[in-house]
């Protein structure tokens, strides 16, 4: 008998089944891979689970008492989330124990040193290098992420920990981190369930594996009896060719921009060329500086120095709103950030952009926009109940292909994509990089930055490296081995001869 | 028909509509004097000055931003009409013409500091609504000024087939607000930027550009309340603008607007406006002791939003 069992799983929500006839059998011991694509049904199961939704129909047993009937039973289960919610302004101390019901540091008065004592034991148990008097904000994003997971093993009856994306904004140093604190709770007999997009660490960690797909079990077994292209397919229903490359295959034109002596707040001395008929990748560690030479490139932050020629005219700097109305634009890695407007519905989210294609003679045209969007939710496949509905309410990779599809409304003549496919599943990263490919075939000029080799060594047809701010190589794709541009990224032996 | 009334249910202001006919339908029935024509053109009158004001406070909230001192940008305008008028002797047209403008350079002050030095709008105009406040005190010394020419006052006492005239500018201005938010690529921008500032600075919008253009045309907004109330009273009387702090504010938050931006509009924050007239006009019809007042009309606003907000989150269920 497994600790946690699902039998006949369903959820409807008014119009769409969300999901039917799920199983699941969660065993302690061992990590649990949940996979599917975004909008499989991966964050209603979770909500099940964790007792934040209830199911309209099947059984729920954790350690074979029904949680429907006894909410108790909930206490075991923990979910740690994908994105970071902890408060900044407080000490780590604080949040690893908010709020206060279950710390031992006793009394009703809150008592400063006992917690703080009690917090270096969990510190030390995950290896988090902070001091439990450290204010979050100042403490790094993989600590931050370890400190999510210990502040959810506070909770002693914790059998069943939830893990949704927990490497998505790591590196792989870091995820080495995440991995050593999963090993210790399997160690100790707690059950751990892992959603990852990314296929080496789910094989990696992996036990035991579930595939969910338009809200239906469509597979499970062990992780050891598949392969990579095995799950894959069960993922998206088709085979997808995971060694496909996306060059750009036309042949590489003269210079679009030059960028000479560019530096900023976080960047030295940056010089390149964008050529037209190719896909230029930008590799490096979180923090290199890669992010912040593109945003200066759009004016969005400040460049102290250099200059950028497109077409052979001087590009103004600093200046986002001239970049994009001389046909420059930037998608960030922050989609919530500096992407999304998350109160307005899909359709003004889109409508922002298009205003030349919907303006009537009295004011916008409520018609021709719909026309329009309609059009962007076709060509790039968003799925949604409706344009009126908020945007906040789509997957990930939904919202993504929305910005995608905006951007591309406006016929850009150079598109910077940073990251395009983080916490995006893998059909949707296909359809990413045909569109970047098409953009670059189609004359525009494309830059790819992104923190996965492999994201890089598929799409890229040259790979600039940057570490710590400065440029440490430039590599021809197809003539390159991925040590040496691990090597430029981690800033030993820049081979730039190796061209 | 995936019915109509489903389709107007949805609509956002549907709840402050419901909440606003429903008081409407009980007042008149509770009092014989609510619904005559008398009550209603004070009511009207009353809704026009301190709606011109909310107009303003809306769309800056919209923005994500507040300005406290619109009250007493009001009340300075208005004595500096006075000033321009009487004691200058200008002609009216350019006196209200130049005291409106004062108001707008009060909010292009208020702006140029919110831009340029990242001021918190709210805490900033605290401090600005002191020194306006105190302007005032010190060009009248607490005295109105009298002595308005008649000509000018039409604008505050006269009627447009029988609808005051305050009123109908109210409703120009209103129409106006409502249009641009909702029909050019200026409103959008307005709610891109009240959702998102650092999205919208990516999509190559303006935003410092439309803060300032929203604090001017606030500014400017409650100038010609100031003016208007000056017209309507014959003297420029220094504690013009006392009540069009809190009101508009509690106003917009009723019509639909959220407090820290990015969703609502001017039409929601007027039908709020007119709740809480509303609200005020009954408790005087019916003789509520004045004492007694303020208790009563502070709940009624309590419930008026618990009503919205739970009609609100039964809406949302039904319709996730």
């Amino acid at each position: 008998m497994a600790y946690l069992e699902i039998r006949g799983l369903g959820r409807d929500f008014p119009g769409v089944v969300a999901l039917n006839d799920v199983d699941l059998k969660i065993e302690l011991g061992r990590t649990h891979i949940l996979a599917g694509e975004n909008g499989a049904g991966k964050s209603t199961l979770v909500k099940i689970l964790t007792g934040a939704d209830r199911p309209t129909r099947g059984e729920v047993r954790i350690d074979g008492r029904d949680p429907l009937v006894d909410p108790s039973a909930y206490r075991s289960v923990a979910y740690v989330p994908q994105e970071l919610t902890l408060f900044a302004q407080m000490t780590v101390a604080e949040n690893l124990f908010m709020p206060f019901d279950r710390s031992g540091h006793g009394g009703r008065l809150f008592n400063r040193r006992a917690l703080m004592r009690e917090a270096q034991t969990y510190l030390e148990r995950f290896g988090i290098e902070a001091r439990p008097s450290d204010l979050v904000a100042h403490i790094s994003v993989s600590d931050q992420q370890l400190l999510q997971i210990a502040r959810a093993s506070t909770n002693n009856e914790m059998k069943v920990l939830i893990l949704d994306e927990p490497t998505s904004a790591l590196t792989r140093i870091e995820v080495d981190r995440v991995f050593r604190v999963i090993r210790d709770f399997l160690d100790r007999d707690h059950a751990v369930v892992f959603i990852s997009h990314k296929m080496e660490e789910v094989f990696e960690i992996g036990d035991d594996y579930t595939v969910l797909r338009n809200g239906e079990k469509v597979e499970s077994g062990r992780v050891a009896d598949i392969t990579e292209a095995d799950l894959i397919r069960a993922m998206s229903g088709r085979h997808l060719a995971i060694d496909d490359h996306f060059r750009p295959g036309v042949p590489v034109g003269d210079a679009i921009m030059e960028v000479r002596g560019l530096s900023g707040a976080r960047f030295q001395d940056v010089s390149f060329d964008l050529r037209r008929g190719e896909i230029l990748g930008f590799a490096g560690l979180v923090g290199a500086g890669r992010s912040e030479v593109m945003q200066s490139i759009f004016g969005y932050l400040k460049a102290s120095a250099g200059r950028v020629t497109v077409d052979g005219k001087d590009w103004p700097l600093n200046d986002p709103s001239r970049s994009v109305a001389n046909g420059m634009l930037y998608l960030s890695e922050e989609r919530k950030h500096h992407g999304i407007f998350p109160m307005l519905s899909l359709r003004e989210n889109i409508g922002i952009s298009i205003f030349e294609l919907t303006q009537g003679p009295l004011g916008i045209s409520q018609r021709r926009e719909r026309e329009a969007v309609t059009k962007i939710i076709e060509d790039y496949g968003i799925k949604t109940a409706g344009m009126g509905k908020r945007i906040s309410n789509l997957s990930g990779g939904n919202q993504q292909k929305a910005i995608i599809g905006r951007a591309m409304a406006t016929r850009p003549r150079i598109l910077i994509f940073d990251e395009p496919t983080k916490g995006i599943d893998i059909r949707t990263k296909t359809e990413i990089y045909r569109i970047m490919k098409e953009l670059a075939e189609d004359g525009v000029g494309v830059i790819l930055v992104s923190s996965e080799i492999t994201e890089l060594r598929r799409c890229a047809s040259r790979i600039i490296t940057m570490h710590t701010g400065h440029i440490t190589g430039e590599f021809d794709t197809a003539t390159t081995e991925t040590e040496t541009l691990v090597g430029a990224i981690f800033g030993t032996e820049a081979r730039a001869d190796a061209i | 028909m995936q019915s109509n009334l489903s389709v107007l249910l949805r609509n956002p202001l549907a709840g402050v509509f419901v909440v606003l006919v429903v008081i409407f339908v009980l007042s008149s029935l509770i009092s014989p004097y609510f619904l005559t024509s008398y009550n209603m053109t004070v009511l009207a009158r009353g809704l026009a000055f301190v709606g011109l004001v909310t107009i303003g406070q809306s769309m800056l909230m919209v923005l994500g931003e507040l300005d406290l001192s619109l009250g007493v940008n009001g009340g300075l305008c208005g004595v500096m009409a006075g000033v321009f008028m009487v004691q200058l002797g200008f002609n009216p047209a350019l006196a209200l013409g130049l005291a409106i403008a004062f108001g707008a350079f009060l909010g292009l002050i208020n702006g140029l500091l919110v831009t340029m030095l990242r001021l918190h709008s709210l805490v900033l105009t605290i401090g600005t609504a002191g020194i306006f406040g105190g302007a005032n005190l010190v060009l009248t010394r607490g005295v109105a000024i009298t002595g308005i020419p008649t000509s000018v006052q039409f604008l505050g006492r006269g009627d447009v087939l029988g609808i005051p005239v305050p009123f109908v500018i109210m409703l120009a201005a209103l129409f106006i607000a409502g249009f641009v938010m909702l029909k050019t690529p200026f409103g959008r921008y307005m709610y891109a930027i009240g959702n998102n500032p650092q999205a919208a600075r990516m999509l190559g919008i303006k935003v410092d550009r439309v803060r300032l253009i929203l604090f001017v045309v606030a500014g400017a907004l409650a100038g010609l309340a100031g003016v208007l109330m000056v017209a309507r009273l014959g003297t420029a009387q220094p504690s013009i603008g006392d009540t069009w702090v809190l009101a508009p504010i509690a106003a917009s938050v009723i019509g639909g607007v959220a407090t820290t931006g990015g969703v609502g509009s001017p039409i929601g924050a007027i039908f709020g406006a007119g709740i809480i007239a509303m609200i005020e006009n009954i408790i005087v019809l019916f003789g509520v002791s004045p004492y007694w007042q303020g208790i009563v009309s502070g709940a009624i606003v309590v419930l008026a939003i618990s009503f919205d907000a739970i009609s609100r989150r039964y809406l949302r269920r039904d319709l996730a």
